[in-house]
């Protein structure tokens, strides 16, 4: 009898916050707009995966056929765009404003040094402050130059009566065959949207999570609230429930569209990728309760979770890995379930490991749920007596 | 003249000290100023204070086992990038170890590699690297990679020997172009360094948007905006306001500023290239920038939680259009634009280029000139975003009527 009086008052607690919603557009506005423009933001920002036309300076004391065929060369892949200048000085603070990323200077006698055999040195100069832009032109360059040798000694080995067939192995002794595991193309775009996008729903949700039980003691709604769900359990799980579908709706779509609609690369299930987002979706909530529970005043907790879900993004350690951090730090990141879905993802996305592979982690997002029960009661108390600061 | 003058700037005052109170007995908006505009600096600096990943542990499996592979897998175990920690007998077992994140790369050299190089064939080895980072990927293709290019011309010497060429002819072609590398501003080719000066001043940039923002919410939840102007003043005195207003966060965020800019990246032993002047220059109408950026935005927040709900998540997206890890020249046209409403993105590289490779304020005209140019639009901006506030607030009534009016006519024409 008074589970299905429960199951009624969790119904008027979820009826409840729908006309919340209906009156303050905000809590639709703050997490699917946001989201939306979100997903918008970092899949048209970063859609090329893979910068193109980064300039490089090229400075040619030389001014020969070689060294403007290795000018126009490096101009043609697809990576690169050069920039000539004339001095070095010039190009030097172009490099230091960071309008190029590299200059390479072809020296004086470039040409007859190389026919004569006198080993020219070309000079690079990389502005490595630009680590992405940095970094690709300098593996452009580098590719350039061993190109250009390569065709010297081509010649060179031509002219002592070499056959073609035998010129491969000659050039090229050693290669690496390389491969790229969980992003084969290398798509800078997928990889930093796999976890930027699933990132920022966690920010969404600690915080929309914290204000909706927050406003509820700002405003001094919250003995209405429990006087509607008879008691604190019911008035967080019809909270719960009812942004537990609106989270795993915007959580499902935000999956399909990275790995169905933009065809993101993922080795394992879509299947078992949805249920890590859907686990990491009610561990977040947990985590918005507790941080409210804890501080139970509205812009204390907003506070304290923007601090917590800001610092996230860098926690999860998907750009600079987490074993590079200081040992607290690596502390710090088991705080947030981000970090267990990114470890999820790699065992799913990159190793198609299945269950066998992340079913700790699940287990960990799984504990996160426990988070509400200890700050129940304090939750309760203020909910009922209100005698924390309202604003 | 002089009179009027005065009286402006004991307005303003007026406005600045009852700003500042506001702020300082305003808990959350404390919480932030503390936390993130003090503690974050220092906290993002210890994150990334080892910018450069080393020894990233990978397996071997050498099915090879030549004097030549034993030979390149000590190489490459010796170069910075790269450690080895497990030889495996077969893919299997480097595959479990790989899953299991014990190594985060596999290097395989299959069983013809020794073969094919004695038969002066092109002999191929492999690596297989963890995309999860591409971190991982940079470290163990740069380590083989070395490795490779250095084995490579050893091999090529010998066999062009071998195809007729003198020895030092050999050695010649292998050399025919020598070149020299230089990464003068980032040696250690560090992967922190534009972050962390990125992320500096976006921290500036956006604790004051959200200060200011929690500030101008709880009042206008009170109704009592600071737009609101005497009433003997009929409008006018918008500069008053917006110019007490401002002072009292230029004040505070220069303090901010100054130790973010200054002290803590010596507190780090960050490269500090930079004119001492230079850069409190910069900061200085950084932060200016900031204020009237501030002002005119948080127009738009109503109430004070709505800024975090709302605009949080512009945090990242901020220091994603500053180009620290995507580079400018390859923003899509709509997001470079859209780039140049927010003072990080002249702010954050002028102040990298300045801080750690060494430039000045002349070489960095362009920033720095635009920089000036949109803290004058965000200044008139913040005037009118006031004026207007002032307006509504004092016509309330009559828009309101206004508006039903015209509403009623509507539905009459329509009818």
């Amino acid at each position: 009898m008074s589970k299905m009086k429960s199951v009624k008052q969790i119904r008027d607690v979820v009826r409840r916050e729908l006309r919340i919603w209906q009156k303050r557009p905000i809590y639709l506005i703050g997490s699917v707009l946001v989201m939306l423009f979100c997903t918008v933001f970092y899949l048209s920002f970063l859609k090329e995966g893979v910068p193109s036309d980064v300039p490089i300076a090229i400075v040619d004391l030389d001014g020969s056929s070689t060294s403007r065929n290795f000018a126009s060369q490096l101009d043609a892949t697809q990576l690169g765009k050069v920039v000539h200048f004339d001095t070095f000085e010039e190009a030097r603070r172009h490099l230091q404003s960071g309008d190029i990323t590299s200059i390479c200077i072809l020296p004086e006698g470039f040409n007859r040094d190389i026919q004569s055999q006198r080993q020219p040195t070309i000079s690079f100069y990389i502005n490595g402050l630009y680590f992405l832009g940095g970094s690709l032109a300098w593996k452009d360059l580098l590719t350039m130059v061993n190109l250009t040798a390569g065709a010297v000694q081509r010649n060179v080995l031509q002219a002592k009566g070499v056959a073609p067939s035998q010129m491969d192995g000659l050039l090229r002794p050693v290669d690496i065959d390389i491969h790229q595991i969980g992003n084969a193309t290398m798509n800078y775009g997928a990889y930093l949207a796999n976890m930027m996008l699933p990132g920022m729903l966690q920010m969404v949700i600690v915080i929309i999570m914290i204000y909706s039980l927050g406003t509820e003691l700002k405003y001094g709604t919250s003995r209405h609230l429990l006087d509607t769900a008879g008691n604190i359990t019911n008035a967080l799980a019809g909270k719960f429930l009812l942004y537990t579908l609106l989270f795993t709706a915007i959580g499902f779509s935000l999956e399909l569209i990275l790995y169905k609609w933009m065809g993101f690369p993922l080795a394992g299930k879509l299947g078992n990728m949805l249920l890590a987002v859907f686990l990491m979706i009610i561990a977040a909530e947990s985590v918005g309760v507790f941080i409210i529970g804890c501080v139970p005043v509205c812009r204390f907790a907003i506070s304290v979770g923007s601090l917590y879900s800001v610092l996230g993004l860098s926690l999860t350690g998907f750009t600079l890995p987490i074993e590079a951090m200081p040992l607290p730090l690596r502390g710090l990141s088991y705080m947030y379930p981000l970090r267990y879905y990114y470890m999820f993802y790699i065992q799913e996305g990159i190793f198609a490991s299945g269950f066998a592979g992340w079913y700790v982690y699940a287990a960990v997002l799984l504990l996160f749920l426990l988070l509400p029960a200890f700050v129940m009661k304090r939750l309760e108390h203020a909910y009922i007596y209100q005698d924390y600061e309202r604003n | 003249m002089l009179k009027y003058i005065k009286t402006v700037l004991k307005d303003a005052l007026l406005v600045f000290n009852r700003e500042l109170k506001l702020l300082i007995h305003d808990g959350g908006a404390m919480i932030i100023l503390i936390a993130a505009g003090f503690l974050y600096p220092i906290l993002y600096n210890y994150m990334y204070s080892n910018g450069v990943l080393e020894d990233t542990p990978i397996a071997v499996v050498d099915e090879a086992d030549c004097s030549d592979s034993r030979r390149m897998i000590r190489e490459i175990d010796a170069t910075r990038e790269v450690a080895i920690v497990a030889h495996c007998t077969d893919m299997q077992e480097a595959r479990e170890l790989f899953q299991k994140r014990k190594v985060n790369g596999i290097i395989y050299f299959p069983s013809d590699f020794g073969d094919v190089l004695a038969s002066r064939q092109t002999a191929k080895f492999s690596i297989y690297a963890d995309m999860s980072s591409f971190l991982y990927y940079k470290n163990l293709l740069m380590g083989s990679e070395f490795v490779m290019l250095s084995e490579i011309n050893e091999i090529k010497i010998d066999r062009f020997m071998d195809s007729g060429l003198t020895a030092q002819e050999a050695a010649q072609s292998v050399h025919t172009i020598q070149y020299e590398d230089n990464n003068p501003y980032n040696r250690a080719f560090s992967y922190s360094i534009f972050l962390l000066s990125a992320i500096f001043l976006l921290i500036i940039q956006q604790v004051m948007f959200y200060v200011m923002s929690l500030i101008a919410g709880t009042q206008r939840e009170e109704n009592r905006s600071f737009a609101t102007l005497p009433g003997a003043m009929r409008g006018r005195g918008v500069v008053r306001i917006v110019l007490g207003r401002g002072g009292a966060y230029w004040l505070i965020f220069m303090i901010i500023g100054l130790y973010v800019a200054c002290i803590v990246p010596a507190m780090f032993k960050f490269p500090q290239r930079g004119d001492f002047a230079d850069i409190v220059y910069l900061v200085t109408i950084f932060v200016v920038d900031c204020v009237f950026f501030s002002m005119t935005w948080s127009t738009l927040i109503t109430r004070r939680e709505s800024v975090f709900i709302l605009l949080l998540f512009m945090s990242p997206v901020c220091l994603f259009l500053t180009g620290c890890s995507w580079p400018t020249t390859a923003f899509p046209a709509f997001w470079k634009y859209f780039s140049y409403l927010l003072p990080t993105t002249f702010g954050a590289p002028a102040f990298i280029n300045m801080n750690t490779a060494g430039a000045d304020l002349v070489t960095e005209l362009d920033l720095v000139r635009y920089l000036h140019i949109q803290t004058i639009v965000y200044f008139v901006t913040a005037c009118i975003a006031v004026y207007l506030e002032n307006y509504v607030i004092r016509h309330k009534d009559e828009i309101v009527s206004n508006f039903f009016e015209a509403r009623q006519r509507y539905r009459k024409t329509e009818k």
